[in-house]
């Protein structure tokens, strides 16, 4: 097994948790935390991509680390709107209880 | 000029509506801030008039150096000024009348809301004129963050909060989705300029298959196609009208578009058959969305629906063009009827939708309520806002001399093209039913609307403020424009498939 495959295989088993925790958790924090690993996921695989081997040693390309570090600054934008919108769902319901506020089709 | 300088002038007016906001705030005059936001606005959509009507050449702009892998580059072409031309436009419009209808209705945050609404239009720019994979994931993410904030927008309501939260999780999904496949592209070619990867992706494998299939779901979720739709129908209502009116009429275009440009030019539809995928989402959007559009009491919500069909007849339009395009190559003139339709429906969509959600707006304004069934007859008290929402649903319903019939027109001639293809005729006879169901349920809602008998006359109705009139009518007058001007549109539409077709 190469490096290629142990790291973007980590990156699929973190999106596929990910998903399972959207697919499967009722609380909002926990579905928000679960974007943020189907994000960390993607980002993996980014890095992984950009891996060369330059004279025996692995390096990784300057244009991936640019792209991962703009990737993770809009993953922080997103989660921090996600928390705010569920900060003002807990306002309104007193919970963050999923089942408890679908009025509308989900 | 610089050829980009509508885009900086968006971005850098965004960030000047904030420190001008402080200004207007200190000398009294808060209810002004909405007309620097359409000054900027209207300047680009000037701007890129301007470019088209001198016709461009193709432009580039490289942020570090021109032949590195590493660029930032943007990149002006046909295409992107099409549909640039279309954002601007329906964004001037909408933001001319969030300006009245913001006063009105009395929202709270108003401070905030012209600067989200440039960033998204900047955004979706951004994403037109982008030419690596990394600068379009960067203004898509920049309007979708403006988009769901904008549906989230009157936070004191549940509605629009758990709304705007489903739209989140559904959107970034999806935009994950298209980070992965982006990924994916960046293993095979090493790069992400768009010319390095038309050139790589071709030898690319079941890699690249897999970035395909990641990059259709993607897009797909803003363009709205039928399995990862769920998320308009709640969030186009409990937005403001305006942002409902850009929501419906640009934003999921932008993932019509992104689909187009990615699809047509990278994954080049010679070497892969996504035309029968594309199909296959195309007829199972509109089947569906006009099948459950019926059943709508919310004249916001109704709306929503018929634009998940219209996204299904531009999608499908697509598809037959990609399907010609890889069974039959010397068909390449059915291809290219197929792409006109589909990228004049995106324009006449734009317009009609975009029409009949600020119509919808100023009946709900004066109604107090989205219920088609409280808002029958409301029409004849308000003749010119009337009228002007008539001409948007014929426009969308395909009426024959308005440029709504020419855009299905164009997709049903290629689907007939081949008469011997049972799998293009097929598509198209559904296309056509779906067409006939739909103009029938937007006749309905008009005479619902307008025609209707109300039992007592409300004292409290009348013709919408002037500062919405304006707008609603100017859209009007552009959907009747373009049925006029048919053929320089159609000489533009011819130099944007260049692009595309090659």
């Amino acid at each position: 097994m190469n490096i290629y495959e142990l790291y973007f295989g980590a990156s699929i088993i973190l999106i596929v948790l990910g998903l399972y925790a959207i697919a499967s958790k009722r609380n909002l924090v926990r579905i928000v935390l679960g974007l943020e690993i189907i994000t960390l996921g993607v980002n993996l695989s980014i890095i992984t991509m950009g891996v060369r081997v330059l004279g025996g040693s692995y390096k990784v390309d300057a244009l991936a680390q640019g792209m991962v570090a703009i990737s993770m600054a809009i993953g922080a934008a997103v989660a921090a709107l996600a928390l705010s919108m569920a900060i003002n769902i807990y306002r309104h319901y007193g919970t963050f209880d999923i089942r408890k506020l679908r009025r509308l089709r989900w | 000029m610089n050829p980009f300088t509508p885009l900086f002038l968006l971005l850098g007016g965004s960030l000047a509506s904030l420190l001008a906001d402080q200004l207007l705030e200190r000398v009294g005059a808060a209810r002004w801030r909405g007309c620097l936001a359409a000054c900027i606005l209207a300047a680009a959509l000037m701007l890129f008039t301007w470019e088209a009507y001198l016709g461009v050449s193709v432009a580039e702009f490289r942020l570090i150096g021109p032949e590195s892998p590493l660029t930032a580059s943007l990149k002006l072409d046909y295409l992107s000024l099409y549909i640039s031309i279309i954002f601007c436009g329906l964004g001037l419009a909408a933001c001319i009348y969030s300006i009245k209808y913001l006063e009105l209705e009395s929202e709270t945050g108003v401070d905030r809301y012209y600067l989200l609404l440039l960033t998204l239009i900047a955004g979706l720019v951004g994403v037109t004129l982008a030419d690596d994979f990394f600068t379009l994931y960067v203004f898509w993410e920049l309007m979708a963050l403006s988009s769901y904030s904008l549906v989230a927008f009157r936070k004191w309501s549940w509605e629009a909060v758990e709304a705007g939260f489903k739209y989140l999780v559904m959107s970034t999904m999806g935009s994950l989705a298209v980070l992965l496949g982006i990924a994916v592209l960046y293993g095979i070619a090493g790069s992400l300029r768009f010319d390095i990867l038309a050139q790589s992706i071709p030898s690319g494998g079941p890699a690249a298959l897999l970035a395909l299939a990641l990059i259709i779901v993607g897009f797909g979720v803003t363009a709205a196609a039928v399995p990862f739709h769920s998320w308009l129908p709640d969030a186009h209502p409990a937005a403001p009208t305006p942002i409902s009116a850009i929501l419906s009429g640009i934003v999921i275009k932008a993932g019509a578009y992104a689909m187009l440009w990615s699809l047509f030019k990278l994954f080049t539809p010679t070497v892969y058959g996504f035309g029968v995928v594309l199909i296959a989402f195309g007829i199972l959007t509109m089947s569906f969305a006009n099948i459950v559009v019926v059943m709508q009491g919310d004249i916001k919500r109704f709306l929503a629906y018929s634009s998940i069909a219209n996204m299904g007849y531009i999608i499908t339009g697509m598809g037959i063009a990609a399907y010609i395009l890889r069974s039959y190559p010397s068909m390449v003139g059915a291809a290219a009827l197929a792409l006109t339709g589909a990228l004049l429906h995106i324009l006449n969509h734009a317009l009609g939708k975009g029409l009949s959600f600020l119509c919808a707006g100023c009946y709900i304004l004066r109604q107090g309520s989205r219920e088609i069934s409280e808002l029958e007859g409301i029409g004849a008290e308000m003749p010119a806002t009337t009228a002007s929402f008539g001409i948007g649903l014929l426009n969308l319903a395909g009426v024959p001399p308005l440029s709504g019939f020419w855009s299905k027109f164009f997709i049903v001639s290629a689907g007939l093209g081949i008469p011997s293809d049972g799998l293009l005729l097929t598509t198209t006879l559904i296309f056509i039913l779906n067409s006939v169901l739909a103009a029938g349920y937007y006749l309905w809602l008009l005479q619902r609307i307008a025609f209707k008998r109300r039992g007592e006359a409300d004292p409290a109705a009348g013709e919408a403020p002037a500062l919405m009139l304006a707008p609603v009518i100017a859209l009007a007058a552009a959907c009747i424009l373009i049925t006029i001007t048919i053929s320089p549109v159609l000489e533009f539409i011819r130099a944007v498939l260049g692009v595309l077709l090659g």
